[in-house]
């Protein structure tokens, strides 16, 4: 199947999530091309023009520093696409071998696993809190920590599927025809797994921009200097009344990329799982 | 010399903390371009046995007690997992039962042959290909040139048998092990892939072990057989003399069960009972609650494996009398 088959496959008749995707390649670009789009520096201060509404030449009206809202919300996108890739980096890569080598490894699968239900045990905000105050606030940390929170539901849903998969026959065959562990593990359990693999990826992403965004708003995410919604919500929540588009737009950007993102996985879900064939990312 | 020679292997299932035996002192030969058919019900030991033979049963609840297997003049038990992996596939391969499981789904069948030269042979890619164009040939599946990039899941069982056979033969092994190869296939395709299977022998001079539960598939491919029941060899003979002197009861019994079309039966022949789990015991003849024939000394000992005839010999109290 080519990529383009691929994507007709899991758009079609899937409106929403058609519109869900195309919102997210709006972010990608403006991530991308922050520099080229932002009409001003996202640091650049103007006291003059502290707290302007919405208008020219201010888009999104300005902050009480006097600092564009328009601008900061577009290196926001790069922060939001910079957090998103790399916690699902992280927990892909993480999760994902803790959860292949544990259910091919039994007895280190009973060690590893438990481990996991520890950390699980803990809700999701409550262990990035804990983890990020034992760290310091930068972009990379925030990565980690939710990288780490979320590894280990990753690692759950791959010990399920690789205790299925290595029973099967042809696993067997592979090692019947001389393949080694590695080999095995990597070459044909894994291919295997790459569907369920990329649905568990747009999840985390979604995921990871709500967790980031609340760690920001709490103060324990970004350093307050960086441009992400996140810091944008957290910084001007005192002015919801004198400047209430201050928080509306970083506010609508985070809800808009987060049901996007989560529309998109709904619709890959969907066309590798039939049993879901009508639910919402299908209106 | 044998080229495989099994002595006394044993293997037992770990439950409960408790060893329970699933294959008891079985000990068989396979002779170089012989066939050996191993005939027995559903779990009587065959397919563990093949199972051990190939290594599969390491990591797994299922150990092997005693006994050695060796394989040209080495026991696969002793080698190391790395001098053991350069083995299979190269020299001793396995076709399974289910076709439609045994390949990979992700990848393209030309992708599964090339994978088990590369694997064994210095072999560029090109040449690879080129040898998995020959073997598709060889097992007759129609227009290589398109079918080598097709996905499992676009062909037919009987197909993905014949590239299982493809992958199986690719090294040109000196064992081939088919465990129960035809019975998830059609009666049609099923005479097609032994056929294949007996021709590729005589090209290759392959060795094979023939797991079955039908004796009509051994009487027409196999040299010699060897019946399995709970576990133990109860007749082992070439195929001629098993079908001429078919001594044990229970042999007759599965023989008996094979429904022929001139006799004019309403009912199925079958042998009473069923197989004993392998949490029973049973005392003496493992056969003996569902034998016809049994007598005192059934119940109380275990017979030994005695010849009744040059190359036959029956696990049996009564061998040659009944």
């Amino acid at each position: 199947m080519t990529l383009r088959t691929t994507i007709a496959a899991v758009f079609r008749g899937r409106k929403l999530a058609a519109l869900g995707a195309v919102w997210l390649c709006i972010i990608t670009v403006a991530a991308i091309g922050a520099q080229f789009i932002a009409p001003f520096d996202p640091l650049e201060i103007d006291p003059i023009a502290r707290l302007s509404e919405p208008g020219l030449p201010y888009l999104f009206g300005t902050d009480h520093f006097g600092r564009d809202t328009f601008s900061r919300a577009v290196y926001g996108a790069r922060m939001a696409l910079i957090i998103g890739i790399g916690s699902v980096l992280v927990a892909l890569i993480c999760g994902g071998l803790i959860g292949l080598l544990s259910a091919y490894f039994s007895t280190l699968g009973h060690f590893l696993m438990r481990i996991i239900d520890v950390l699980m045990a803990f809700p999701a905000l409550l262990l990035a809190l804990v983890l990020m105050t034992l760290l310091e606030r930068s972009v990379i940390n925030t990565v980690i920590v939710i990288g780490i929170v979320y590894a280990t539901t990753t690692a759950r849903i791959f010990f399920g599927m690789t205790l299925k998969l290595k029973n099967e026959v042809f696993i067997d065959a592979a090692r019947c025809s001389g393949a080694g562990h590695g080999s095995i593990l990597f070459r044909h359990i894994l291919p295997n797994l790459w569907s369920p693999l990329l649905v568990q990826a747009s999840f985390i992403f979604a995921f990871a921009q709500l967790q980031a965004a609340a760690l920001d708003f709490l103060g324990l995410g970004l350093p307050p200097e960086v441009a992400s919604w996140g810091n944008m919500l957290a910084e001007e929540k005192i002015y919801i009344t004198r400047a209430p588009w201050l928080l509306m737009f970083p506010g609508a950007l985070i809800i808009l990329s987060v049901f996007s993102m989560n529309l998109v996985g709904d619709a890959m879900r969907d066309s590798i799982d039939p049993r879901f064939k009508n639910d919402i990312a299908g209106i | 010399m044998a080229l495989l020679e099994i002595n006394n292997l044993s293997i037992a299932v770990a439950s409960q903390g408790q060893l329970l035996p699933v294959v008891t002192d079985c000990s068989f030969s396979v002779a170089a371009h012989e066939t050996l058919g191993v005939v027995g019900e559903s779990g009587c030991g065959k397919s563990l046995t093949a199972l051990a033979i190939m290594g599969l049963l390491e990591g797994s609840q299922v150990n092997i007690t005693s006994g050695s297997i060796v394989f040209d003049g080495r026991d696969l038990l002793q080698l190391r997992p790395a001098q053991r992996r350069a083995i299979m596939g190269n020299q001793m391969a396995m076709v399974f039962q289910e076709p439609m499981t045994s390949l990979n789904p992700v990848y393209r069948i030309g992708e599964q042959i090339t994978e088990v030269l590369q694997q064994h042979r210095k072999i560029t890619h090109r040449e690879s290909r080129q040898r998995a164009l020959e073997l598709l040939d060889l097992v007759k599946i129609p227009h290589p040139q398109d079918r080598i990039d097709s996905y499992p899941h676009q062909l037919s069982g009987g197909q993905r048998q014949r590239v299982m056979i493809a992958i199986a033969m690719a090294c040109e092994p000196a064992l081939l092990i088919a465990d129960e190869p035809t019975t998830a296939l059609d009666v049609t395709v099923q005479k097609e892939v032994l056929d294949l299977m007996l021709d590729l022998q005589t090209r290759t001079g392959t060795s094979i072990i023939l797991i079955s539960h039908d004796l009509g598939v051994i009487a027409e491919t196999c040299d010699e057989v060897a019946v399995m029941y709970r576990g133990r060899i109860i007749e082992k003979a070439t195929t001629a003399s098993l079908f001429a002197n078919m001594a044990h009861p229970y042999t007759r019994g599965l023989l008996a069960s094979i429904p022929t079309i001139d006799t004019d039966n309403d009912w199925l022949q079958a042998i009473p009972g069923r197989v004993p789990g392998i949490d029973e015991k049973v005392n003496g003849c493992p056969f003996h609650p569902r034998c016809a024939h049994t007598e005192t000394p059934c119940t109380q000992t275990a017979p030994r494996l005695i010849d009744t005839h040059p190359h036959h010999a029956v696990r049996c109290h009564f061998a040659g009398e009944i």
